[in-house]
C-alpha cells in the first residue's frame, strides 16, 4: 500500500488533525501527497463527512504553520550557510542580489507558489528566511496564497468528487508543466541576450579603426 | 554572432532538457485528460469508504455492503477499506475485487441509464 493510500486511510479515521499535520511536513518540504490529499477532503465534503468550514480552516493552518516553519530554519538555521557563502569569491555580492531579488519579487513569487508553482514552495520558505526577508509581508503573501490553494482544491474535489484520483494526477502535472514552460522562458531569454551582446573579439575589432585613425593623424 | 563557452552549453543543455520534459509531462497530461473524459470509473484504494465508492462508480451503495458482509445502515459505515479489512482478518485486496464483482454484477441487473434521445426526436 502506498504513503498517499495510508495518510488518507488515516484521515479517513482520525479526521482534521490529519490533514493539519500532513499539510504542514509538505509545506517544509518532506514529499506528502498534499494535492490528492486537499482533493480527497473536498470529496468527503461532497458527501457530508466533513465540513466545508473546518476542512479549510485545518488545511490552511497547516500548510501556513509549515511554511513558517521553513522560513525560520532558513533564517535561524541558515547562518552557516550564509557565512559560507560569504568567504566565496563574490559570495557577498551573491547574497546581496538575491536579498535585493527577493525583496523586489519576493512577495510574488511567494504567493504564487503557494497555489501555482506548488513544487517551488519549500524552497522559497528557506530563501526567505536566508534573506531576511520581512516576515509580517512573508506571513501575508503565504497566507493568501495558502487559502486560495486550499479553497481551489477543496472545491475541485469537491465538484468532481468521483474522480479524486484522476484529479490530482492531472493537476500535479499541471504544476511541473508551468514551472517547466517557465524554466525555458528564462533560460531561452538568457541564451538570446548572450547571443545578441557584443564579445570581446567584436569589441576589440570595432576598437582598432579609431586607433588607426588616431595614429595616421598623428603621422 | 558570439560563440557559445561551456557554461552557454549547459545553459543550451538545461534549456532542451526542459523543453523534452514539458513535452513528455504534457503529452502524457493531455492523453490521460483524454482517457478520464470517457471513462468515469476510479480505480478503487484501499481509502476509499463503502459510499465514496458506490458514488464514483454510481451503483446503490446497499449492494456494496452486502458484498462485503456489512449492513447497509443507517447509520452508514464511512471507515476506509483498509480499516474494514483490517477488523475483518483480510486482504484489502480481496475486499477491493469483491467489491469489484458486486459492481460488475449490480450494473447487469441496473445498467447504466442511456443517452438522451436526439433533439427532434418526437417518437413516444
Amino acid at each position: 500500500m502506498s504513503l498517499s493510500d495510508y495518510l488518507l486511510s488515516l484521515l479517513g479515521v482520525y479526521g482534521l488533525p490529519v490533514l493539519f499535520v500532513v499539510l504542514m511536513i509538505g509545506s517544509v518540504g518532506i514529499p506528502m501527497p498534499a494535492t490528492l490529499m486537499l482533493i480527497a477532503v473536498g470529496s468527503f465534503v461532497a458527501q457530508g463527512d466533513l465540513n466545508l468550514g473546518w476542512t479549510i480552516f485545518a488545511a490552511s493552518a497547516g500548510a501556513i504553520a509549515g511554511d513558517n516553519l521553513g522560513y525560520l530554519l532558513g533564517r535561524w538555521g541558515g547562518h552557516r550557510v550564509v557565512q559560507t557563502i560569504a568567504k566565496w569569491d563574490g559570495g557577498k555580492i551573491k547574497l546581496e542580489q538575491a536579498a535585493e531579488w527577493s525583496k523586489r519579487w519576493g512577495g510574488i513569487g511567494i504567493f504564487l507558489s503557494r497555489w501555482l508553482l506548488t513544487p517551488l514552495g519549500p524552497w522559497l520558505n528557506l530563501t526567505s528566511g536566508l534573506t531576511n526577508y520581512s516576515w509580517p509581508r512573508f506571513l501575508f503573501f503565504d497566507a493568501i496564497g495558502e487559502i486560495l490553494w486550499v479553497v481551489l482544491y477543496v472545491l475541485l474535489g469537491k465538484f468532481f468528487s468521483d474522480r479524486v484520483q484522476a484529479l490530482s494526477d492531472l493537476l500535479g502535472s499541471l504544476a511541473w508543466i508551468l514551472i517547466g514552460i517557465i524554466v525555458i522562458v528564462i533560460l531561452g531569454r538568457k541564451l538570446v541576450q548572450y547571443l545578441r551582446s557584443p564579445s570581446a573579439e567584436d569589441e576589440e575589432r570595432s576598437s582598432q579603426p579609431a586607433d588607426n585613425l588616431v595614429i595616421e593623424k598623428d603621422a | 554572432m558570439r560563440r557559445f563557452k561551456w557554461q552557454q552549453w549547459a545553459v543550451l543543455a538545461v534549456f532542451v532538457l526542459s523543453i523534452v520534459m514539458v513535452g513528455v509531462v504534457g503529452t502524457r497530461t493531455v492523453r490521460r485528460a483524454v482517457y478520464w473524459r470517457h471513462h468515469r470509473d476510479e480505480t478503487i484504494r484501499p481509502w476509499m469508504s463503502v459510499p465514496h465508492i458506490a458514488h464514483s462508480y454510481r451503483v446503490p451503495p446497499d449492494v456494496l455492503y452486502q458484498a462485503i458482509g456489512l449492513p447497509p445502515g443507517p447509520p452508514r459505515d464511512r471507515r476506509p477499506l483498509r480499516e474494514i479489512a483490517r477488523q475483518q482478518h483480510r486482504d484489502v485486496k480481496v475486499l477491493i475485487d469483491d467489491l469489484q464483482n458486486a459492481i460488475t454484477q449490480s450494473r447487469l441487473v441496473f445498467p447504466p441509464p442511456p443517452p438522451p434521445p436526439p433533439p427532434g426526436d418526437k417518437r413516444p
